[in-house]
Formats: C-alpha cells, sequence, structure tokens
C-alpha cells in the first residue's frame, strides 16, 4: 500500500475492450483536488474528449471515493459515480451522481481511492478488486438477473464481505434512468449510469479489501470525529425537532452515527420500534416515492390557468400506502431503475388522462391504479411497447410521440432542465420559498444537473420556512436565523425572502457550490455537511442557544489529523472551488457551455413559487445571472471562466487550453 | 453456522471446575489438570462487550473507531469486533471475544502471559503482539462457533490480535462510547 494517510494511494484503470488492468498513483491528483469528484472531473478535463458519447467506448465511467471514506468521519461511506450520461438533456454531458453504502470504503481497504473503466466488453463480465488487484470475469451467468440476485450470487462465490455494485435489466437495457445498485436500497440513481454499465457490458463491480487508511493522528482524528459526530447528532437539520421518527432504517452509508429520521431520537434509540417500515426506505432521499406519494403540497391551479386548459399539476402524486409502495419501491431497486420515475411519470401520466389522452401506443394509462405500476416498471426496464419509449425520460419520450404541445409542455416541467427531474425548484415538485429558491436557481441554471448533490445545504437555510417538507419549527426564532447567517456570510439579509441584496445572496450561492463540490470531493453526507446549523436535541437547548450557527471547520479538524496536511478551511474551500470551476471549464469546452444555454432555463422561474408565489421576470432573471456570474469569477456576457479567475484557483493549464479554442474570458 | 465445536477432556474439565468452584478438586484427576484449576481460580474474571443485534444498523462505526485506537489505520478487516452488516436480510450480527471465565485461548496458547495475557486491572485477555508467533492455537482452542480472533501480518511478522477491552484507555472500550445505537455495551463479570 502506497504510504499516505487518508487516501488508499492508487487509482485502478480498467480498459474493458482490451482487458487490460493498471494502477496510478493518487499522488498525481491530491491534495490539489481532494478526491471523489475532483479526481474525477481532472480525469474527465484530461481525458475526455468533446463528442463523447455516453454510450461510446471512451466514455469514462468513473468509481471514485474521497480521503474520507472508510475512517472514522461521520457518513464516510459516500461514494461518487463521474461519467457522461445519457439522461443529460439536449445533450449527454458529463455529470455526477453519489452513493452511500459500504462499496466505498471497501475499495479504499482493497487499496484503491477510484477505478476508472474505459472501452466497452463484447461480453457481459463483472469487474472482482481484491487487496491491491482487479481482474474481469466473465458474467454470462449474471446478466438479465436483478439487482438483489446478483449481488447475492457474487458474494457467494466472493465471500459474504465482498461489496457489490451492480445493474439491473434496466441498466442492461440502457433506461436512461437506471441505477447502479448497493445493498437493499443504495444506489447511484438519477444521472443513469446503469445504463452506462450496460452499455459496456459490465454487470458489477464486486470488491474486498483487507487493508486499511492511515491516520495521522489517530487520537486527534478520533475526538474531531467524535466531536463532529456530536455536532451532527439531531440529525440533517436541527430545525426538525418534534418531528416523529420516521421508520426504522439501516445506517445507508458507513460510520453514519445519524441515521436521518430514525437518529432525531438520538437520546433513546431503544424506545424505536426496530425492523418497522425498513423495506420501504433505506433513507430519506433513497426515497419511498410510492408509499408517500410526492408532494403534499399542490401546484395552485390559480398560476397556471392562463397558460393551460386541462387539470394539470393540481395533484400530488398517488400514495400507494406502506405495502403496496414498499412493492413498487422493491420492483423498481431490483430492475435497477431510481424512485424519481415515479415522480416524473406518474404526473405527467396523469396530465395525458386529464387532458383525455387514455392511452399510448394502445397502452392503457391508469397511473392511480397500482397494477398499472408493476406492469410499467417492467416494461420501461425491459423496453416493451410503451416502455421503451418512456425509458428514454420524457422529453425524449414527447419527440417520439404524437401528443398535444401541453403534453409536451408539461413534460419540460417534469424536467425542466438537462433532462433532470423538477427536483428543488419551487413549481413543480416541492415547495421551495425565496429566498431557497434562488439558491438552487444558481446552480440549476449553471451545473450539469439537478441540485439533488447539493441541495441539501441549502436546507440550511430551507427549513426555516414550513410549510417545507412540512418541517419547519415554531421555536425558531428569525432574528437567531439572521444572527446565525451574519456570523457565516457577514450578513443576515441573505436569508430574508425576495428579492433584495442579490449581491450578497448570490455570492452565498457560489459560496454553497464551492462547499458542495469540496462535500463531494471528500466525501461525506450532503444532508449533514456542511454544517452550517447546529444540532439541538430538545426546544430547552434550541431556546437557550444565542443563534444556531453550527460548525463549518468541521470537515477540517477531520481532514487535519486525518492526512497530517495542514489546510485550512480556506484551502479546502478553495479546492471545492478549483474543482467547480475545472467542471465548468470541461463543460464550456467539450459542450459549449454559455450565458446562453445557462438562459434556457429562464422560463420556469418566471413562474410562481408554488408556496409563496415569488416570481422572477427577465430584468431580475438577468440580474440575478449577472450577479452569479460576478461573484464566480466568471465573463458576464459569455459566461465563460476568466484567466484571472483560474490562474488564482493554479488553473493556468486549462485557461490556456480554453483560450486556444477562443472560449476564454 | 460452522460445525459446534467438540469439548474436549481438558476443556470439560476446566469449564466443570469454574462452575463448581473448585469442589470437584480430587474427583481423580491428573496433577496436570489440578493445576490448571489452579490457575482458573486466579484469573481475575472480566467484563466483555455484548452486540445486540436488534439494535445494530450497521454502520460499522465500532470497527473503524477500534481499528483507529489500536493500529492507528481505519479498517473493518482490522478491528477486533466485527459487525456482519447483511443489509439484504437485514441480519447484523457482531463477534466480539467473549473474554471467558476460562479462557481457552490463554490455557491454548504456548507463550502464555507473554504473548496472550491477562491484563492486571481490567482482566482482559489480549495479546501481546511483539511475542506472539501467530501459531493460531488460541484461535483453534476457541470454543465460540466462529473465533473472535484474526490474523495479520506486522513487520513481516504473523501475529493474532483480539478484542483486548481497550487496554489503557481511560473511558473504557471505545466501540461501546460510539455506537451511536447504543448497540454495544460493556457488561462488567466481576467476582
Ligand atoms: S472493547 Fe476495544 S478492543 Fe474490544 S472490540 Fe471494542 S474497541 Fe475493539
Ligand atoms: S457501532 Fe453499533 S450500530 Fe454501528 S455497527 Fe457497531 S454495533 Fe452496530
Amino acid at each position: 500500500m502506497a504510504n499516505m494517510n487518508g487516501w488508499a494511494g492508487k487509482i485502478l484503470r480498467v480498459d474493458l475492450t482490451n482487458g487490460r488492468v493498471r494502477t496510478e498513483d493518487t499522488a498525481r491528483y491530491v491534495p490539489k483536488y481532494i478526491g471523489g469528484k475532483g479526481i474525477a472531473t481532472r480525469i474527465a478535463w484530461e481525458e475526455l474528449k468533446p463528442g463523447v458519447k455516453a454510450y461510446d467506448p471512451e466514455n469514462p465511467l468513473m468509481f471514485m471515493t474521497g480521503p474520507f471514506a472508510g475512517t472514522l468521519a461521520p457518513t464516510s461511506g459516500r461514494g461518487i459515480v463521474c461519467a457522461v450520461s445519457p439522461r443529460a438533456y439536449p445533450l449527454e454531458w458529463f455529470t455526477y451522481s453519489g452513493t452511500g453504502g459500504l462499496w466505498a470504503p471497501e475499495l479504499k481497504y482493497a487499496g484503491f481511492d477510484g477505478v476508472v473503466i474505459k472501452g466497452n466488453s463484447e461480453k457481459p463480465v463483472y469487474l472482482w478488486i481484491h487487496d491491491g488487484k482487479a481482474e474481469i470475469r466473465d458474467a454470462e451467468k449474471l446478466w438479465g438477473l436483478g439487482a438483489f440476485s446478483t449481488q447475492t450470487r457474487i458474494k457467494a462465490e466472493q465471500g459474504d464481505q465482498t461489496q457489490v455494485l451492480c445493474i439491473g435489466p434496466a441498466g442492461e437495457n440502457r433506461v436512461v434512468y437506471a441505477t447502479i445498485q448497493h445493498r437493499l436500497s443504495n444506489a447511484s440513481g438519477n444521472a443513469g449510469f446503469g445504463a452506462v454499465m450496460g452499455a459496456k457490458k459490465l454487470k458489477a463491480i464486486a470488491i474486498r479489501g483487507t487493508g486499511g487508511v492511515k491516520v495521522a493522528d489517530p487520537d486527534e482524528f478520533i475526538s474531531a470525529c467524535t466531536e463532529v459526530a456530536d455536532l451532527i447528532k439531531a440529525g440533517p437539520t436541527w430545525a426538525v425537532i418534534g418531528t416523529p421518527p420516521g421508520p426504522d432504517t439501516v445506517s445507508c452509508t458507513h460510520a453514519c452515527p445519524v441515521q436521518c429520521c430514525t437518529m432525531m431520537r438520538k437520546d433513546d434509540p431503544t424506545k424505536l420500534e426496530v425492523g418497522s417500515g425498513t423495506r420501504n426506505m433505506m433513507k430519506h432521499c433513497v426515497d419511498p416515492m410510492y408509499s408517500w406519494g410526492w408532494e403534499r403540497t399542490e401546484y395552485p391551479t390559480k398560476y397556471i390557468k392562463e397558460q393551460y386548459t386541462g387539470d394539470i399539476f393540481t395533484r400530488p402524486t398517488k400514495a400507494f400506502g406502506e405495502e403496496i409502495g414498499s412493492e413498487l419501491q422493491v420492483i423498481g431497486e431490483g430492475l435497477g431503475m431510481s424512485g424519481w420515475n415515479y415522480v416524473n411519470n406518474y404526473c405527467w401520466i396523469s396530465a395525458c388522462v386529464d387532458n383525455g389522452i387514455t392511452e399510448l401506443n394502445g397502452h392503457k394509462l391508469e397511473p392511480d391504479n397500482p397494477e398499472f405500476w408493476r406492469d410499467l416498471l417492467y416494461k420501461i426496464a425491459y423496453r416493451k411497447g410503451i416502455g421503451d419509449i418512456l425509458a428514454d425520460s420524457l422529453v425524449r419520450a414527447c419527440e417520439r410521440l404524437d401528443l398535444p404541445d401541453i403534453l409536451k409542455k408539461h413534460a419540460h416541467w417534469q424536467e425542466p432542465m438537462w433532462g433532470f427531474a423538477s427536483h428543488r425548484l419551487g413549481r413543480a415538485a416541492e415547495s421551495q420559498p425565496s429566498p431557497i429558491w434562488i439558491y438552487t436557481m444558481c446552480h440549476w441554471i449553471t451545473d450539469s444537473r439537478d441540485p439533488l448533490q447539493s441541495h441539501h445545504q441549502s436546507s440550511w437555510a430551507e427549513y426555516w420556512f414550513p410549510p417545507h417538507h412540512g418541517a419547519g419549527s415554531p421555536d425558531t426564532e428569525f432574528s437567531k436565523v439572521k444572527a446565525t447567517f451574519a456570523r457565516a456570510f457577514g450578513t443576515g439579509e441573505v436569508i430574508e425572502p425576495g428579492f433584495g441584496h442579490i449581491k450578497e445572496k448570490t455570492r452565498a450561492a457560489a459560496y454553497l457550490g464551492n462547499r458542495a463540490n469540496l462535500k463531494d470531493s471528500l466525501l461525506v453526507c450532503d444532508w449533514c455537511f456542511p454544517r452550517l446549523l447546529s444540532g439541538f436535541m430538545s426546544k430547552e437547548e434550541l431556546k437557550a442557544a444565542r443563534d444556531y450557527y453550527g460548525d463549518l471547520d468541521a470537515e477540517t479538524k477531520m481532514f487535519v489529523p486525518l492526512t497530517g496536511l495542514n489546510m485550512s478551511t480556506a484551502d479546502l474551500v478553495k479546492a471545492g472551488e478549483r474543482v467547480r470551476n475545472l467542471d465548468r471549464a470541461l463543460h464550456v469546452r467539450n459542450y459549449n457551455r454559455n450565458r446562453e444555454m445557462d438562459s434556457t432555463a429562464e422560463w420556469i422561474f418566471e413562474y410562481p413559487e408554488k408556496s409563496d408565489g415569488s416570481k422572477l421576470d427577465s430584468a431580475m432573471f438577468n440580474k440575478i445571472v449577472d450577479n452569479f456570474y460576478e461573484a464566480r469569477g466568471w465573463d458576464k456576457k459569455t459566461g465563460w471562466p476568466t484567466r484571472a479567475k483560474l490562474e488564482a484557483l493554479d488553473l493556468g493549464d486549462v485557461a490556456d487550453e480554453l483560450a486556444s479554442i477562443g472560449r476564454l474570458a | 453456522m460452522s460445525e459446534q465445536k467438540k469439548v474436549t477432556r481438558r476443556e470439560f474439565v476446566r469449564d466443570f471446575a469454574v462452575i463448581t468452584g473448585g469442589a470437584a478438586v480430587g474427583a481423580g484427576l491428573s496433577k496436570e489438570a489440578l493445576a490448571e484449576v489452579q490457575v482458573v481460580k486466579e484469573i481475575a474474571k472480566c467484563g466483555m462487550v455484548v452486540h445486540d443485534p436488534d439494535l445494530c444498523r450497521g454502520c460499522k462505526i465500532c470497527e473503524v473507531a477500534c481499528s483507529a485506537y489500536h493500529d492507528g489505520a481505519c479498517s473493518s478487516y482490522l478491528s477486533r469486533i466485527h459487525v456482519a452488516a447483511n443489509d439484504l436480510d437485514l441480519v447484523f450480527s457482531g463477534l466480539v471475544c467473549s473474554q471467558c471465565d476460562s479462557p481457552s485461548c490463554y490455557f491454548a496458547c504456548p507463550k502464555k502471559d507473554q504473548a496472550l495475557c491477562i491484563d492486571k486491572e481490567t482482566g482482559a485477555r489480549y495479546i501481546n503482539q511483539d511475542e506472539c508467533g501467530g501459531c493460531g492455537k488460541c484461535a483453534a482452542a476457541c470454543p465460540l462457533p466462529e473465533a473472535p480472533i484474526w490474523f495479520k501480518t506486522v513487520k513481516g511478522k504473523e501475529v493474532a490480535f483480539k478484542c483486548d477491552l481497550c487496554r489503557g484507555r481511560a473511558a473504557g472500550p471505545i466501540c461501546v462510547e460510539l455506537c451511536p445505537r447504543k448497540a454495544l455495551r460493556f457488561e462488567e463479570r466481576r467476582g
């Protein structure tokens, strides 16, 4: 094992076309790019040529861990998958999708910080990684199996402690939202990387390692981790005090001391009804969509009346209840498909029915009937009949179907930007009162996918505003909220609703993005980090607090004794900013990303947010974009990074390359 | 489930002797066995870490805490407690040394009191890595269906390792302290 603290020291390189396996030193990329998304983005910058599509052999499918993976750092089981996504729309482009579980730690114990897989195999194979070695093995017998049986079979062959990532039939058949499944409910979901594995004929990755992650200063590291675990003990956000614990769940990620809903009763976990509801809810975010329905507030008809006729967006998705919901969830997971397809497909199919379209290509539409879903899930996964069309996502399905415009428009509501689900918009899916949606808008318009990976950080803010997620605590005082944000951002105005202080708000949004990229490089859970807010275990504690500030140095406190590197929070956040800018540069170079493309998202924000009715006009949209680019150090006219910014981030080589193709400001 | 180990005559005598508090003395025991009974009486009883599979949710914090504390490296493999987190079946089983009243591992060790030792303060049955030759007799003698004793290479030498109740740690077992589910407890068994 290489002599590094924190990192395993090697990256595994696999080419499935010629069967070659080699390794390279992680030291080539760290600490500059930290790990995870940072390393993957650098590899993409160096090796991913413009024009490479999701199913091309040149598409590098990367499974990355970070320095924290496999350690005592709370939630250190996170890993991230990066590649060109078949789901991204209108262009298949490079994006990312995280997972929890135990595979990332196991990969570290096997001696690798990441695996980069290129090439497409002719025959089904799986990758067997064990203690510094890797073999490409025959998977003819596994091809066609569901995600659960694939794992069971591999474990029977390679031992129970083996960690398996795999695809189900949906991935094999290239459903664009096919997941990569791991354990019961862990998945790399929405980016459709399961389909990329399918194209590579890579059924699974099995990992077993018996090494360890070396710690530079164990005593200091243990006490830092304990301190941070204590900080996050009250769960993802503190404001949910008073909500009853959810169903008991499995730890969705290695070293997670929180376990979301469950562990909010950390004072006495023994009081929980152990074993209830475990099958339908691994975690809040690996979601019980079918059981709960989604979302609880409807999009008021009054907002869209002028634009649409017919009954659109007036119903929340049907909640089928725990029993049927669990069953559908498990069917989907076995087939290897994201539960979010329900949120999108349900709303859109309901809109079809509401607008008088009761069948599609001869397939009867009955969105409120569970039987319809049982059948449809299989049809999608195996691309049979209407399933073949829906397997390509709604916006693409609409290009193939002869439908009234209203339904095409509706599909764009469901997948408003870049082909991803309408997550954190405050319009189609969940509510997101201002100024929270201004933050997520900055992400939506400039990033490569929905703010799924990063939005939970905005929960450092959004839980202040009932009725979001039905949470919000009556015991919180807005003056203390502002005091908290003032401590973090210099002014509490950043959390004031409305469009005042756009400069400060966009700056905070950029900072948020940097933290998100740092988090995805270290990696830790995006429900719990960064910790702007503290955890409170009782209302008394909450009332007594001067403000609600947590600890934005939490990651640093663990990083330093783990790696032995003397980096400050500012250094780490700068690394996050570096990763964000490198990703932007990659998109500028490979996909001609620019202000014009970013602005294609404008229309949706001109509709009112569903709970407070706030919306913007073109002038405000452009004001926000101007300010956000400025906060980012990007050119206002083009949206390209500037040389000054890239050089300040030690990305001079990136600036040179952009300049050589005439896309540097 | 591995096959139940056969209890050897020696083990039977030893356990019997412990249970009956020495009443078996004189029941036709060999000199050697008698000597052993004496030894068992002198070994301090010792508490143990107990894992509750119903409360455990497989986060493996215990494992990485144990290995960070003992080895300066986080690893499930190096940990002295192992939790098999089979979440497909929702089974979480913990494996950690029971610190038996009559420690078969201790008796089996050819370098008793140098390699496999009894901690004077806590009574923990622990392995001194400097002296351990990695012969594996301790693990073979363990009466549990699966021995919570593992092997690793340290400085080119094979050594055994097992739970030592975090010897020397003032706050006691770190796994018990850090388990977020309170699925681990330290059970006193002195007397
Ligand atoms: S008591 Fe200490 S040595 Fe024993 S398993 Fe727990 S952490 Fe490891
Ligand atoms: S720390 Fe506790 S809950 Fe986590 S695996 Fe160990 S015993 Fe189970």
